[in-house]
């Protein structure tokens, strides 16, 4: 009896013992949110579903300050709050700061990115997916991680841009990539998306991300995918030395993109917003007697008449007359009259639930304009022109002939885009940047400069023991 | 008959004294042991045989008999509260009686020395501090923390403000680390106990810059100081080594009253008194209404053509109540050889100077020792708390909720007391702002109550026991575990809740924790003349966690605080689970005499906050002392001591974890990494302390020195660092860098007078010390609750002290720069006590100086800005706000960086013990009677032109900002008690 209890004591010690010292009991999770580890480790299906949407969620990241910063380095508009001074003076004037403005925008799409890349990398790791529902996968990651590299380079210019950040965070950063490099990586990585999608069966294994209801399957999101690779294509062909086989390669890519001269002019892939609770709000958007945001002169008087001599119909609906406190705004020797109202409601009132392109049909005409003319299809070129000066505008026809010179083109070809485009992603700036065309662009004080591209944050510069600003070497 | 008797008693004697005869070298010595001062006897003395296991425990009476070898014995006495006491006795010698000095420095005093071992405070091969029960409760004290002040070397005590019922801030020997935990170590009878500070949400309230303005109390509170028997202070790293990971801010041993066998024992005592504003703002004298338009706008005008340019000083209109505060306290204990108890009540409720604010305390404390034959001993302790804080609505706030934000925002000449019709003046009707603190006072609510219950059990089984070596077993754990809930709400009818966007905000919060320990050690004892080893080992498990939630609700419904009645509910949770286990195991060695002492030992343990969960990271320590006796006069004690310790500071929780943030898109919650990256290979900080020191004991015990000076360094420290942005994560924790504290402790004790009716003790400590940042792979940075940008916050710097303050200042050029403002660590830390006593009364003192440090006014930078300072438009008054290098000009916040030395007397006490034909007369049965009349902060003397010095609007911090921002002001109380023993 006696041994029996000295037996069970010592039985009851060794359990509490063993518990105390298995590796599990002190194997803690957290609790209070996911980790990281789930999706790295093995995911299902239902996890990596999370991560998509987190990666399409987090697409809007540094969105509003690129809108806003490339219209002013693009004289599409300014910020005339006046809250700071930098508004007016780094951001028209410079110089850049790369610890202000001038490093602004960068490090979101980077945030971004690193949960794209881990969803893409945590893929193969899912047992209860299929082959099918992997691929669609990888072409829905890849596509998005080609728009987000795409813009950093839209805004970084000739200063390149790491792209392997995918290593391990102990790691040297990654190594800076040239604009030219980039370039080519983006066109690899929207055709292995390509081929993704192309084996990516007949559905996405996730529920399609709010601002993607266009591209909800794999065979609707590789047109998406081509619609991108159709802008990435013409913007490495106005790089230097390019050449005109990505011209050629754009028209490629917009004939299996969802380009529609009779197509609505805003179907499309978008940044989506809303105003419902939690969900995340137009960046731009305000009212008619807000202070912050106004269009340039040289755009509010620029437009050019319609049949009946009222001007640009994206000029009326897009440019508005500043009302209450909004109206007459002096900063820093600039006035503002009108507002952006692109984003606004039919009366002219903000609306915190107004989508931004990724990229719509009015685009893809414009691009597949420019694509034409360089690829020698001068008549098709000023066909597209055409549709949008019709469709959007309500002008007549361009003063365009197969026999006008490319500096006319381009010309041309810039005044659709500005006003088809304005303030959704700095497209006067980016063209003028793109065909060497910054010196047209309005000055509005002795002093005032056309910048050629955004600075490397300070700090990235740091993190690479370079004195800011920087200009890392480029492989 | 008689015969018969005689005959039985004598035969029954023999049979009894058989043992004796058995043994055959056997004999007993017995005798009487009492007090040297006043002759009384001495009860649960224990006597021992040097160099043999026996020993026993004298009776009531003072009287013990004790079983000896023949020859020539040693026997020592030792009883609590007396000094040691040693007799040889020669063979022939059947009795010997002792007389014990009182130990006035506790050097006889047991103190830890392991986990599981202990050793005479004499003896101790490291520096402990060492506070009574005694001198805890002389004098009324919210908390313990405060009974404490200046009364350790080497403990840098610091209130956050006045609120009632702590937060207040315990630093043992420096800043040890800057983004770890910060706190000491806190044990009750073996139990891990959580000072916890639970936010409650205040700054959601009143629109705080971070929520580390909550201003919680620590949850330290709940102790009742009247349970305590002792508190010793483990500061060095070898005395703490035995605590591992969670100890490298030091350790502090609480040890409850337990019973004593004898007859039942009861002692009751009342206290009686008040709070009262120590000091205010004086309020602003305005020479006309023009004088207050151009000041205070055009309301200002509209106002005093109805009303008078009568200054109010608002301090005294808000904070000038004196109300009546108790504490009640009432014990029994008492027993029996094999069961004593020790069973205590208590309630308390302080009524602090701010209307709506107090503290009160509820106890309920048993503990009980059992002896189970002769080899088994069970000690129980445990105690039930309840505790109700209101601590109101103090520092900075960004929509004048808080009281003193608001008064520097508010012209002198509006009255802000409650109107004939029962409503308010809304200030900013007369150019102040929308807030009247008294209407705030009435209808807003900011209070914390908690439920607590701490429980131990030790179990000791003495396997085996001889004359040479002894073996036995302690088992002991136990569980803290605690329910607090926090109640707040800003009515939406509040004058400055009228232009929040969504006006009215109720919070309910509850923090919910649960600490538990075990531990199972064996400790085997060799002695054999002049030599003494004491082996011992054993396992711990150390489980806690903490769950904090909170419902907050805005836009509430007029009249309604429940967290359904509003429209914008935001709700929020967060657990903190550790689990630590650990095996350790230590020698101590004694040698000639006890004169050498050695200790060497280590502590093994692995940790679920670490990254490697199966890592066991060992902290080792080795300690020695010796000692001179008679080296300077007889009866003197010179100890040299010298010890090596480190320690670790576990990793927070979460340290090791990138989460995944949930952003929501399409009414579906997605996954996105994190910005933070976590490490998981992430371990903990190490801290690695050099001490050395020596005791000087002479002149019969009356004069005592305590020097220590000691070196640590923290290595692996935790930080933060910023990696390539291209990375995709804005921060990253690392282990790196270095940081290290040197300092000295010096602790005089002197008895200058030693009669019999008169007598008097003295007692100093100083305490020193510099913390210097030695590498920092990181750049310079600010840490949490640091200060406010541009008004000087702490800057962590290679090669700077821990506790600077950088900010922008003219330097003597007239050039604004940004450079070192000052530090907040005081130059040094003074404490001095004395007690006098003459015959049956007693007179105690206890000064609190500290010399040097800085703090930031920012409270009087808010009466410059608001033009409601008392020397408005005189030249002090240009010179720190809009002169041309003050602050309004320049952004110089040199003028308002003031030095925070004080010297506070923090206690002052006399006590009567009523004469015995008192207290027969009273017919109560009373035992002993005392009366005394006590205070607390009766006098200051500070360069300080604000509050108090003593101030943190952030709140507790690894290092402290030293930021005055309109706290709840400081008080002084009084407290007239009486005490009656049966």
């Amino acid at each position: 009896m006696t041994n029996t209890r000295i037996l069970t004591t010592l039985g009851l010690g060794a359990l509490v013992f063993t518990a105390a010292c298995s590796d599990k009991h002190y194997d803690i999770l957290n609790t209070n949110a996911p980790t990281v580890e789930q999706l790295t480790g093995a995911p299902s299906k239902a996890i990596l579903a999370r991560a998509a949407l987190g990666s399409a969620a987090n697409m809007n990241a540094d969105l509003g300050g690129e809108m806003s910063f490339f219209a002013i380095f693009g004289r599409e508009g300014y910020n005339l709050l006046g809250n700071d001074p930098r508004l007016t003076q780094e951001m028209l004037r410079g110089p850049l700061e790369a610890g202000g403005f001038g490093g602004a925008n960068f490090q979101g799409k980077f945030i971004a990115l690193r949960t794209i890349n881990t969803y893409l990398a945590s893929i193969d790791a899912a047992a209860d997916m299929t082959a099918a529902e992997k691929a669609a996968s990888k072409g829905f990651g890849q596509t998005l991680k080609a728009v987000l590299f795409h813009r950093l380079i839209v805004r970084n210019g000739v200063l390149g841009t790491p792209i392997r950040v995918d290593a391990d965070l102990n790691a040297e950063p990654a190594p800076f990539v040239s604009q030219a490099n980039t370039y080519a990586y983006l066109v690899a990585l929207l055709d292995s998306a390509k081929t993704n999608l192309l084996a990516g069966g007949a559905a996405f294994p996730f529920l399609t991300p709010p601002g993607f209801e266009t591209a909800n399957t794999p065979a609707a999101f590789l047109r998406f995918n081509r619609a991108y690779a159709a802008k990435v294509h013409v913007h490495r062909a106005t790089l230097a030395n390019a050449g005109n086989s990505s011209y050629s390669a754009a028209l490629t890519a917009l004939g299996e993109s969802f380009v529609n001269s009779a197509g609505s002019l805003t179907d499309g892939v978008y940044y989506a917003f809303s105003t419902a609770s939690g969900e995340p709000n137009n960046p731009i958007t305000e009212g008619l007697a807000a202070q912050r945001f106004y269009i340039h002169p040289s755009l509010v008087t620029g437009a050019q008449l319609k049949g009946n001599g009222q001007p640009d119909d994206r000029r009326t609906s897009k440019v508005t007359l500043a009302t209450g406190d909004g109206a007459n705004r002096v900063t820093g020797g600039l006035t503002g009259t009108h507002k952006p109202t692109m984003f606004n409601t039919s009366a002219g009132a903000a609306d915190l639930g107004a989508d931004v392109a990724i990229i719509r049909n009015e685009e893809l005409i414009l691009l597949r304009a420019e694509a034409n003319w360089f690829a020698g299809s001068k008549q098709a070129a000023i066909d597209d022109i055409n549709t949008v000066r019709t469709r959007a505008g309500g002008l007549g026809p361009v003063a365009l002939t197969v026999g006008s010179t490319n500096d006319q083109f381009i010309t041309a070809l810039m005044y659709e885009r500005t006003y088809s485009l304005l303030w959704e992603q700095g497209t006067r700036w980016v063209d003028a940047r793109r065909f060497g065309k910054t010196s047209t662009l309005p000055i509005d004080r002795a002093g005032d400069v056309i910048f050629p591209n955004m600075l490397i944050l300070a700090a990235e510069c740091d993190a690479r023991g370079l004195t800011v600003p920087c200009t890392p070497p480029v492989q | 008959m008689g015969i018969y008797r005689r005959l039985l008693g004598l035969g029954l004697a023999a049979l009894f004294a058989l043992p004796g005869v058995v043994n055959a070298q056997g004999r007993q010595i017995s005798g009487t042991v009492t007090r040297k001062a006043g002759g009384g006897p001495v009860a649960e003395a224990v006597v021992a045989v040097v160099g043999t296991a026996n020993s026993t425990r004298t009776d009531a009476q003072g009287k013990f008999t004790v079983e000896a070898p023949a020859g020539q014995v040693r026997l020592t006495v030792r009883a609590i509260g007396f000094t040691r006491s040693d007799a040889l006795v020669s063979g022939s010698q059947a009795t010997v009686n002792f007389s014990l000095d009182q130990d006035v420095f506790k050097l006889d005093e047991v103190v830890v020395s392991g986990q599981v071992t202990t050793v005479e405070r004499r003896n101790s091969t490291t520096s402990i501090g060492y506070v009574s029960g005694e001198d805890l409760t002389k004098v009324a004290s919210p908390t313990i923390e405060g009974a404490l002040y200046g009364k350790l070397a080497g403990v840098n005590i610091q209130g956050n403000g006045g609120a009632p019922g702590g937060g207040m801030q315990m630093q043992i020997r420096g800043n040890n680390t800057i983004l770890g935990a910060f706190d000491p170590l806190f044990v009750v009878d073996g139990v891990i106990y959580s000072n916890a500070r639970v936010l409650g949400g205040r700054s959601t309230i009143d629109n705080g810059a971070s929520v580390l303005e909550d201003d919680p109390a620590n949850r330290l509170a709940d102790i009742n100081p009247a349970d305590i028997a002792s508190i010793e202070v483990l500061k060095g790293a070898a005395a703490a080594a035995i605590y591992g990971s969670k100890a490298a801010s030091g350790v502090v041993v609480i040890k409850t009253i337990r019973g004593a066998a004898g007859a039942t024992r009861v002692n009751v005592s009342q206290r009686v008194g008040t709070f009262d504003l120590m000091r205010k703002y004086e309020a602003r004298v305005y020479a006309n209404a023009a004088a207050a338009v151009t000041s205070h706008g055009a309301n200002a005008g509209t106002y005093l053509a109805s009303n008078s340019l009568t200054p109010y000083n608002h301090y005294e209109q808000v904070w000038g109540k004196n109300r009546v505060s108790y504490e009640t306290v009432a014990d029994v204990s008492g027993g029996t050889e094999t069961t004593k108890y020790f069973m205590s009540a208590t309630t308390k409720r302080d009524n602090a100077i701010e209307p709506g604010t107090g503290f009160s305390r509820q106890a309920l404390r048993v503990n009980v020792d059992q002896t189970l034959g002769s080899k088994v001993e069970i000690s129980v302790s445990s105690v039930f708390n309840r505790a109700d804080h209101a601590r109101g609505w103090g520092n900075n706030c960004n929509n004048y909720a808080c009281y003193g934000y608001a008064l520097a925002y508010i012209p002198s000449y509006i009255d802000l007391r409650k109107r004939a019709d029962g409503s308010y003046v809304n200030p900013s009707s007369g150019g102040g702002v929308a807030s009247n603190p008294l209407q705030t006072a009435e209808f807003s609510r900011n209070q914390a109550e908690t439920y607590r219950f701490t429980g131990g059990t030790t179990i000791t089984y003495k396997a085996f026991t001889n004359e040479k070596q002894s073996l036995r077993f302690v088992a002991s754990g136990g569980a803290d575990l605690f329910n607090q809930n926090d109640e707040l709400w800003s009515p939406n009818d509040l004058f400055y809740e009228a232009s929040q966007s969504r006006p009215g905000t109720s919070i309910q919060n509850n923090g919910k924790s649960r600490q538990m320990n075990w531990n199972v050690s064996g400790i085997h004892n060799f002695r054999s003349g002049g030599l003494g080893l004491t082996t011992s080992a054993g396992v711990q498990y150390e489980d806690r966690r903490l769950l904090t939630s909170r419902i907050t609700t805005d836009n509430l419904v007029p009249g309604q605080q429940n967290v359904n009645q509003g429209t914008n509910v935001v709700v929020g949770q967060t657990l903190t689970p550790e689990r630590t286990f650990a095996v350790y195991g230590q020698e101590d060695i004694q040698m000639f005499d006890d004169r050498l002492l050695v200790t060497v030992g280590a502590r093994a343990e692995r940790s679920s906050a670490n990254g490697d969960i199966g890592k066991y990271f060992v902290y080792p320590r080795v300690s020695g002392k010796y000692s001179f006796r008679d080296l300077i006069g007889a009866g003197s004690e010179f100890k040299l001591r010298a010890s090596y310790g480190e320690l670790g500071n576990q990793p927070n929780f979460g340290n090791k974890f990138t989460v995944l943030g949930t952003p929501q898109f399409g009414g579906q919650n997605g996954f996105a990494v994190g910005t933070v990256a976590g490490d998981p290979n992430i371990e903990p900080e190490r801290v690695k302390e050099v001490e050395a020191g020596f005791d000087l004991n002479l002149a019969s015990g009356r004069v005592n020195l305590d020097v220590t000076a000691f070196r640590r360094r923290t290595t692996n420290l935790l930080l933060s660092r910023t990696p390539a942005p291209s990375t995709g994560f804005t921060s990253q924790i690392i282990n790196g860098g270095q940081i290290s504290n040197k300092g000295i402790e010096v602790v005089l004790g002197l008895v200058p007078i030693q009669g019999r009716n008169l007598s008097w003790t003295s007692s100093t400590s100083l305490s020193v010390v510099r913390s210097n940042v030695d590498s920092l792979p990181v750049p310079p940075f600010r840490p949490p609750g640091s200060g406010f940008g541009g008004l000087g916050v702490l800057f962590i710097e290679q090669g700077k002290s821990l506790t600077r303050k950088f900010g922008p200042t003219f330097n003597e050029a007239g050039v604004l720069e940004q450079t070192d403002l000052g530090d907040t660590n005081p130059d040094f830390r003074l404490g001095f006590t004395n007690s006098v006593t003459y015959k049956s009364v007693n007179i105690a003192m206890t000064v609190d100086w500290q010399s040097g440090g800085v703090v930031t006014n920012l409270t009087q930078l808010l009466y410059d800005d608001g033009q409601t300072a008392v020397d408005f438009g005189t030249q002090a008054y240009t010179d720190r706000w809009d002169g041309p290098r003050s602050f309004a000009v320049g952004g110089s916040v040199g003028p308002y960086i003031e030095s925070a030395s004080f010297l506070k007397l923090r206690e002052l006490s006399v006590n009567w013990g009523l004469p015995k034909s008192v207290t027969q007369a009273l017919g109560i049965g009373a035992r002993e009677a005392r009366l005394g009349l006590t205070g607390r902060d009766l006098f200051w003397s500070t360069p300080y032109t604000g509050l108090d010095p003593e101030v943190s609007n952030f709140g507790s911090a690894a290092i402290r900002s030293a930021v005055d921002v309109t706290p709840y002001p400081p008080s002084r109380s009084v407290f007239f008690n009486v005490a009656i023993s049966f």
